[in-house]
Formats: C-alpha cells, sequence, structure tokens
C-alpha cells in the first residue's frame, strides 16, 4: 500500500513539477524582459562590459562599406545641420544688426558656396522652405501639446543645458588645430610602453568616464570635413598632421525615452553624456603628453562620425545610414577624440548588417519622413563609396515638425531597427546566431517574425495631428508621463 | 526571475533544477507503468520537446515582459502551435507499440 501510495505520489509531483517548471520559465522569461537592467549601455559600468558582444570571430582586414572610386571628402555644408548653421548666421540677427538673408530673397540672394550647393540639389531649398513652415506650425501647435509632454520637455531641456552659451563643455577650439590642439598638453612625458598599451589605457579610461562602447581607428583624410574647420571658420584645409588616430566613443540614448520617441525625450540626454566623456579624454590624454580635439554632438564635428567607428570595429552601417553596434544597435551616438598619442588602431567586424538591412526596410516602413532609401541594394555611390542614400533634409522636415519644444526628437529609425534591443537572452541569441549562419535563413525567419508579431504605427503616425497621431514606436515610462505626477 | 536580488535569484535556480528533475523522474515512472519501452534516443526525443517547449513559454513572456504583448502571445501561438503538434506526435510514437502490445 505504502509503496503504491509513494509511485503514486512522485508520479503525481513529476506532473506537478513539470507544470510548475513551465510557469518557473514564464515568470523567467518575463522578468528578464521587464527587467530595466538589460538594457544596455549608458555607461552602466566602469569597466566596459556593456562592450559584452565578443568581436573576435567577426574581426574583418577591410571594412564593409564598398569603395567604389577615388574618396572625396565631404564638404561641412553638405551635411544638413552644417548648412542649416550657415542659414541661421544669415537669417538670424547678431548683436542686433539686420538679418543677412530671408527665405523670402530666395536663393539667388545667397552666398555662392550655399546658392551652388542648392543649385546642385534640386529640391533642397524647397525642403528648407517647407520644414522652416513645418517649424512654425509647430511652435504655433505647441501649447497643445505642451502639458502632456512636460516632464519629457523638461527632461530634454535639463539634457541640453550644458550644451548651450558659450559655457559649453568642452570648450570649442580656437584658432589653429595647431595650436588649440596643443594648449594646456602636459610637458612631462613619460614613455608609452607600446601603442597596444595606449588603445587598452584609453579605452579603459573612456569606460571609466561613462562610454558604452570605445575603439581606435586611423584617421582617414575622406572622413575629414572641408570648407569649414572649428576654431578657424570657412577655410579648405589639409588634415593636420597630428590628427593620427581617433579615439571613438558610443553611448545609447536612455532606452525608455528612445523607443517612445518623438514625443517623449530628444537626443540631447545622450549628446551631453558624450560631451563630458569626450571632454574630460582630452583633459586626460593632454594630461599624458599628446595634443587632443574633441568632436562632440549635436554639431561639433570635424570628422565624420559613423565611417570612423566603423574603422574602430564598433559596427557597420545600416539601411538608416547610421551606425548599427551588436550592444546598442541603431542607438548608437558618437564621439571622438583625435590625437597624435600612439596608439594601435581596432580591427573593423562584419557581423552581417548590411545583409540584414537589404531585407528589412522596417526603418524606411516606417520613417515618417521618407527619408530612407527602400531600394534593394545602395544605390548610390557618395563621395566614392557605395550606401543607401538618406534624404537629410525630408529627415530635417519631420524632425522640425514633431511635438517636442525646440530640441526636436524624432530617432524613429533608431527605434524601430531589430537591432537595437535589449541585453537578455532571447535577443543575445539573435545578436549570436545570425552572424554564424551563412544560409542567412535564420534572419530571414526571425525578420518575419519581427514583421508579423510586433507592432509597428506606421511612418506618418509618428507625426502631429493633422498629419498623424503623435504615436509612438514604444510605451512611454511612467517616470516620462505628466499625467503620472501632475494634475491636468 | 529576481534579477536584484542575489539571494532569491540563485535559489530560485535551484528550486527550478529540482522541480525540472521531479518532473523527469515522475515522467519516467509515468512511461514505466503505461509499458513505454525508452532507450536514449527516445529520451533525448521526449526532453528536447520539453526544452523546446519550455524555450518558446519563456521566449513569450520574455516579450510580453518588454511590452510587447502580441509579439508575446504569437511567438507561444505560432511556434508554440508546432511544438504542441509535435509533442502529440512524439506521444503516438511512444505509445505506439504499448497500444500494439495492448491490441495483441
Amino acid at each position: 500500500m505504502d509503496k503504491i501510495n509513494r509511485r503514486k505520489f512522485i508520479k503525481s509531483a513529476g506532473l506537478a513539477g513539470g507544470a510548475l517548471s513551465l510557469a518557473g520559465v514564464a515568470g523567467a522569461g518575463y522578468s528578464a524582459g521587464a527587467d530595466k537592467d538589460s538594457f544596455t549601455g549608458y555607461g552602466r559600468t566602469a569597466y566596459g562590459e556593456d562592450q559584452f558582444f565578443n568581436r573576435k570571430p567577426f574581426l574583418v582586414d577591410k571594412p564593409t562599406y564598398v569603395q567604389e572610386g577615388e574618396p572625396v571628402r565631404i564638404t561641412s555644408i553638405e551635411d544638413i545641420f552644417k548648412r542649416n548653421g550657415e542659414l541661421s548666421r544669415l537669417m538670424f540677427s547678431r548683436n542686433g544688426d539686420q538679418p543677412a538673408w530671408k527665405p523670402s530673397d530666395g536663393l539667388d540672394a545667397l552666398p555662392g558656396y550655399l546658392r551652388a550647393y542648392y543649385q546642385a540639389n534640386p529640391g533642397a531649398f524647397d525642403e528648407f522652405i517647407k520644414a522652416m513652415q513645418k517649424g512654425r506650425e509647430q511652435r504655433t501647435n505647441w501649447d497643445k501639446y505642451r502639458d502632456k509632454y512636460f516632464i519629457a520637455d523638461a527632461w530634454s531641456n535639463a539634457h541640453s543645458s550644458p550644451i548651450r552659451g558659450r559655457s559649453s563643455f568642452p570648450a570649442e577650439p580656437q584658432g589653429k588645430p595647431e595650436e588649440s590642439d596643443f594648449r594646456g598638453v602636459n610637458k612631462k612625458r613619460l614613455k608609452l610602453k607600446s601603442p597596444r598599451h595606449g588603445s587598452e589605457l584609453l579605452k579603459k579610461i573612456c569606460y571609466s568616464f561613462g562610454a558604452s562602447l570605445a575603439g581606435i581607428a586611423k584617421v582617414k583624410k575622406e572622413w575629414v570635413y572641408q570648407g569649414s574647420l572649428r576654431g578657424i571658420g570657412r577655410v579648405d584645409y589639409e588634415v593636420p598632421s597630428h590628427w593620427k588616430y581617433a579615439v571613438v566613443i558610443a553611448v545609447p540614448h536612455e532606452w525608455d525615452s528612445m523607443y517612445a520617441n518623438p514625443t517623449y525625450g530628444t537626443s540631447y540626454d545622450a549628446y551631453s553624456k558624450l560631451r563630458f566623456i569626450a571632454g574630460k579624454m582630452e583633459v586626460f590624454i593632454k594630461e599624458l603628453g599628446y595634443s587632443a580635439r574633441p568632436h562632440v554632438p549635436p554639431t561639433s564635428y570635424d570628422l565624420v562620425m559613423p565611417p570612423l567607428a566603423i574603422d574602430a570595429g564598433m559596427g557597420e552601417q545600416g539601411r538608416n545610414g547610421i551606425l548599427i553596434t551588436p550592444e546598442l544597435g541603431a542607438n548608437t551616438r558618437l564621439a571622438a577624440i583625435t590625437t597624435d598619442m600612439p596608439l594601435e588602431p581596432d580591427k573593423p567586424i562584419d557581423i552581417g548588417v548590411s545583409k540584414f538591412c537589404k531585407k528589412c526596410r522596417i526603418c524606411a516602413e516606417e520613417c515618417p519622413g521618407g527619408a530612407i532609401s527602400f531600394k534593394d541594394t545602395p544605390g548610390e555611390v557618395i563621395r566614392g563609396y557605395r550606401r543607401w542614400k538618406i534624404d537629410q533634409n525630408k529627415c530635417f522636415t519631420v524632425w522640425n515638425s514633431v511635438a517636442t519644444s525646440h530640441a526636436r526628437g524624432c530617432r524613429v529609425c533608431l527605434s524601430v531597427c531589430p537591432y537595437s534591443r535589449k541585453n537578455n537572452w532571447i535577443h543575445n541569441f539573435a545578436r549570436e546566431a545570425d552572424p554564424r549562419d551563412p544560409t542567412g535563413l535564420l534572419a530571414s525567419g526571425l525578420l518575419a517574425m519581427q514583421k508579423k508579431f510586433f507592432t509597428y504605427p506606421g511612418g506618418q503616425e509618428y507625426l502631429p495631428p493633422p498629419d498623424g497621431n503623435n504615436r509612438t514606436f514604444g510605451e512611454a515610462p511612467g517616470w516620462l508621463r505628466t499625467e503620472e505626477w501632475f494634475d491636468l | 526571475m529576481f534579477n536584484n536580488s542575489n539571494i532569491l535569484e540563485p535559489l530560485f535556480w535551484i528550486i527550478m533544477g529540482g522541480l525540472y528533475t521531479v518532473f523527469i523522474i515522475g515522467l519516467a515512472m509515468w512511461l514505466k507503468d503505461m509499458k513505454v519501452k525508452m532507450n536514449w534516443w527516445k529520451w533525448s526525443l521526449t526532453l528536447l520537446w520539453f526544452i523546446l517547449l519550455s524555450i518558446t513559454v519563456a521566449g513569450g513572456f520574455t516579450l510580453i515582459g518588454e511590452n510587447e504583448l502580441r509579439a508575446g502571445l504569437l511567438f507561444m501561438a505560432v511556434p508554440g502551435a508546432v511544438i504542441i503538434v509535435a509533442g502529440v506526435a512524439l506521444g503516438r510514437f511512444l505509445l505506439r507499440n504499448t497500444n500494439e502490445e495492448k491490441d495483441n
């Protein structure tokens, strides 16, 4: 009798054990998904633990961007923010002077270099006028949304505060790079054991300052802007010989606000972090006895960041034109410090981003401005490199339209990218398995699930009414929702 | 499960290990009582099926935890349906010989 009961008991316990273990994995899974600590980056550790992906199996000798023809340096006015900076200086008076130009004066009244750009890029000027109009509408409509996005706006303004004005950190270079980059350099320099030691040390210091990712690249002249140099102004110049290496650093945006863009937050959270890290790196490198020049967001760059970061082995360029890294996906914001300190560059990686982007197109489908290419393969050769072209003018128009205050927040292409996911088991399986699958079948399967299972609002929905409904890809976190904290 | 507790988290996985052990011992008894003759590859298939079921449940709830309710439910429904069908097929296969014995 006892024996039978024991047997029955074990059999019943077995059934209960099976059911409970399934409940247990459900709970463990839920916890892994909900855990905020599985958001990676944002300086969570001082030891580089955020750079958790093992790059060694994916190191390659040549970067994955495709060179076709002779590389050409980008002129500064080809960059929309630098171009708009020039226009802004003309449109808005300084010291009470009359504005030198207003849009109604038309293209012909612009200085020759700007007129030449718009004549060479038909449609860009009209798009700029449209962006200005959208900006005016946005400012008029802002009162309707101010209360709803009150905390998000305050949060963004707090992040942008260290960037504004003359006291911003790091200070803008003054004068020639041969002077400004050496200003404050320690005259006492110890003998570095080797360039490899130099690279490892600088990366460790970057992590200790809060960088999520860090890499070292040799400065190629085609990544250096032409036509304008910080500290000098408009000038054609040769790449300074002391810009030998670049220490490239990356942090993500705060993940919850990034998923809830364009309305809940802006880019300034990552920008301000990068500025502090890069500014402190400038001081650190100068203390070691070498020249240093930080290149920081939003616009204080003399180099183009994504290709530099690709050279530094941090990731690859995606369809959306943004650097995609294994750890942060497209939620990667970049800064760099150029230096003459002897360093050993990192090798680039190939984790299959360019192949995946050919199939995916989610960012193109979701872009509210239609600024991202739908082409199957990178269709254009731009300054000597074949890539997908981003229509930066359309991007800027949307950026000027969304329901945020002065600091605009559209980062939809970052949030919808399937690479921009948490550091938990399910996404890490995809991260590790996909680049190891030579058939590409796994990527196709995962992409099919991504498109069928997940909810995407669709391009226009991210815009304010009447064009859209202020939708976001992810739900806004409670700490950014005004109604959770204030009576509305 | 208890990510921020360094006491409860290891305890949870120890208990999970115990539950899986109890499940396997119980399953072995069920199969023995049902006169199912198991060998290494039948055991491997059975345990593989249960692991796949566990992964599907865990995957679905991970997505639900990420605020992706629809994705989580579909993740459990679509691969889950395939796994349930595979499980029924596996069960019928394992029980086939016992049914034949009963018929004889």
